[in-house]
């Protein structure tokens, strides 16, 4: 109980000049009250002046600590005053008091014997009590005490900043495939949580930035366990050992106090690392669904980065082709020499993307050795080779589909043949890494995709002809509109990702449909933030005042198609900003298509617009479906009482 | 030198009132008068030290007088203790 923890700045007045001792008692019971700390200032009164009837608290030395415990109080606190002319109060040794402390304690525990001793330790000090004096502002005051106490109780200090540095009862680690939200989100859910239940908890993040606030070897050694919530693969193979609770990044943010409790009562289960190729897949209590998803956006989130820079450069070089005024038939994009080069360098990224994916999925079940058939499966998936035609001179690619296939297959096989290998002698053991596993994996995925790519190539003809069919029909709308609300159904989970990547994966396949895919793709994951914006604008009273201000910044998020700024909001109110949202979205995915308006980049939002088919009717859209949503949350969700609850 | 060992009955412990009273009556013997507590020695005739010791109720002290009239001041001290400070 430090002296600084019941003593506030409001409850100190200084150089005041009371004619008496009633008066000054008046003062303190005053300073009482304006602080809030008792729940009937006359009660106190009386119970004061009833301590005083039985002798003075002067205590000498021009100090009097007027005192009383009392139902009237409600939390133990203290009120000061310095009286530099002196007010007489009675003192045994008849010098009046210039420093006046007043406690005001509840009847029941001992804070008010500790909070006595505790000031009379610090007043043994003359020379604090000659600064205290002579303080010139409750400021000052407070920060003479504080410097005091700090002296005299050097553990307590010491004790307070620990749990914060080291000795972290739980760890964390978030993690969400696009890596720009829901991975800070659950970081500091979780960070609160911490604080609310008083347990020191320390969280690294996995964003897109990279690793940060990295746990060390010491903390992971030190804790009681360690908290994964994370929709992608993260390094566990450092938790060997320890309590791991894994589970996805949207419990990190729902309900952290539920997975720190999991820790600190002994519920998750001993994390066990010792083959390092399990380290990703063997954390027990997680669904085989949740599995999937993992290494999926595993490979997802590494694919990322080589589908935005490729299709902007790409997007740049039809800019500038067009620009130019160049004919607009095959070669459209690489006539000119500076566009040719951005189409090239931009495709090259491309070529990189369906390896990446496969390679990062596969690496993400097997560990290294995957990354090998996975890589290997998703080029093999690229160029369509196949036994009768290993050079791919015919190119029959089962694309992204196979690719998919590839890292998903060729990753669980390895992971099998890893298993026949235990049985193997220990002493080729150094050969399996670098011979063993790679030379067979070759060989499985070489034999798998020269088996599956005449197979994937006709279901993905299937389905550019199915879309190609209803586009011929008119029904291309149709799958606009599907494609724009699965984006911001779930903003950022599988079903976003899915029409995502199926969006990018068209993109790849450079057809007019494809690119109004990605178009009615892009525009439904623009939505959502831009609806909530408009409606924090247009409709505030549907709205508590923290809302309303991070609503500004959602116009940013939605402009830059960064769907993940509507979750918090459609965590609090998911009945009704998913269903607004998902409406507002599919309006605008129709519409982008009944536009015909194309899109070559895969991502960036308002700023890759230019390069966009009809970008004016785009952006029609993109407005109309915004309204549209802004419209339907003001019809789904009531008007709150107050605007700043 | 006489010493005598108490527990502190009274529910509020060594706190203003009795330690005032207590340290008054112990200046007014020559004596020494130091209680012991809790691995420390705290000067009994001084008011702010024995607060400052913190000394609650259910608390072993051992009272230690040496000098002048010792005996008198012991007496007088178990006298308040024992008393509960009159609480």
């Amino acid at each position: 109980m430090r002296i600084t923890d019941l003593l506030k700045k409001e409850g100190i007045r200084i150089g005041a000049s009371p004619a008496d001792k009633a008066e000054a008692i008046e003062q303190l019971v005053a300073l009482h009250e304006t602080c809030g700390n008792l729940l009937d200032a006359a009660a106190y009164r009386e119970g004061i002046l009833a301590r005083e009837a039985m002798g003075t608290t002067a205590i000498g030395m021009e100090i009097a600590i007027p005192h009383a415990k009392s139902e009237a109080v409600k939390a133990p606190a203290l009120t000061a005053m310095t009286v530099p002319s002196g007010v007489d109060y009675g003192s045994p040794d008849g010098m009046p008091a210039k420093l006046l402390f007043m406690i005001a304690a509840t009847p029941d525990g001992d804070v008010h014997m500790e909070v006595l001793a505790r000031m009379m330790q610090l007043l043994m000090d003359m020379d604090l009590t000659e600064k205290l004096k002579n303080a010139k502002t409750p400021e000052e005051f407070l920060a003479l005490i504080d410097a005091k106490e700090t002296e005299k109780f050097p553990e307590e200090v010491k004790a307070a900043p620990t749990p914060r540095n080291e000795g972290y009862r739980v760890l964390a680690v978030t993690a969400c495939p696009t890596g720009i939200a829901h991975t800070y989100m659950a970081a500091e859910a979780l960070a609160k949580a911490g604080e609310r239940l008083g347990i020191p908890i320390k969280i690294e993040t996995n964003g897109s930035g990279g690793v940060k606030n990295k746990l060390t070897d010491e903390e992971i050694a030190n804790c009681d366990g360690i908290i994964i919530a994370a929709d992608k693969s993260v390094d566990t193979a450092r938790f060997d050992g320890k309590p791991v609770w894994s589970t996805k990044v949207a419990d990190g943010i729902h309900k952290p106090e539920e997975l720190i409790n999991k820790i600190v009562n002994g519920e998750a289960p001993v994390f066990k690392a010792d083959k390092k190729a399990e380290a990703s897949a063997e954390v027990g209590n997680e669904s085989f669904g949740r599995k999937l998803y993992k290494h999926l956006m595993n490979g997802v989130s590494h694919m990322l980065p080589f589908v935005v820079a490729g299709g902007i450069f790409i997007a740049i070089a039809f800019l500038i082709d067009a620009a130019k005024g160049v004919p607009m038939d095959g070669n459209f994009g690489s006539v000119t020499p500076v566009a040719a080069w951005f189409k090239a360098m931009g495709g090259y990224a491309f070529n990189f993307m369906l390896p990446i994916l496969a390679g990062f999925i596969a690496m993400s079940i097997a560990d290294r050795p995957g990354l090998l058939v996975g890589v290997v499966g998703g080029f093999l998936a690229a160029n369509g080779a196949t036994f009768a035609d290993p050079f791919a001179a015919a190119t029959t690619p089962s694309g992204f589909l196979g690719a998919l296939l590839a890292g998903f297959l060729a990753g669980w096989l390895l992971k099998l043949f890893e298993k026949l290998c235990e049985k193997l002698p220990r002493a080729i053991e150094g050969l399996k890494p670098v011979l063993i596993y790679p030379l067979a994996g070759l060989g499985m995925v070489a034999v798998m995709m020269c088996a599956v790519n005449p197979v994937m190539s006709i279901i993905n003809k299937g389905l550019s002809d199915g879309l190609l069919w209803l586009n011929q029909h008119n029904l291309g709308v149709l799958l606009g509109c599907i494609l724009g609300a699965m984006m911001s159904i779930d903003m950022g989970g599988p079903l976003n990702k899915a029409a995502y990547v199926f969006g990018t994966g068209m993109l790849a396949a450079a057809t007019t449909e494809g690119y109004m895919v990605m178009g009615s793709v892009m525009i439904g994951g623009m939505v959502p933030p831009l609806a909530i914006a408009l409606s924090t604008i247009f409709f505030k009273n549907r709205w508590t005042a923290e809302e309303r201000k991070n609503g500004v910044v959602n116009i940013v998020m939605g402009l830059s198609f960064i769907t993940e700024g509507a979750i918090p909001y459609a965590a609090a109110y998911p009945l009704k900003v998913i269903p607004s949202c998902a409406i507002g979205a599919a309006v605008a995915g129709g519409l982008s298509w009944l536009f015909n308006c194309t899109l070559m980049a895969p991502h960036g939002g308002i700023f890759v617009v230019p390069t966009i088919g009809k970008p004016l009717l785009y952006l029609l859209a993109l407005v109309i479906g915004s309204v549209v949503g802004m419209l339907m949350l003001a019809i789904l969700k009531r008007p709150i009482k107050d605007g700043n609850k | 030198m006489v010493q005598q060992h108490f527990i502190i009955k009274n529910a509020q412990g060594f706190h203003m009132r009795p330690a005032t009273n207590f340290a008054t009556a112990m200046a007014a013997h020559p004596c020494s008068v130091t209680i012991r507590f809790n691995g420390k020695e705290v000067n009994g005739k001084s008011p702010m030290l024995i607060m400052a010791a913190c000394i609650k109720v259910g608390s072993e002290i051992d009272v230690v007088c040496d000098g002048v009239g010792e005996n008198e001041a012991l007496a007088a001290a178990a006298g308040m203790i024992e008393n509960g400070f009159g609480e």
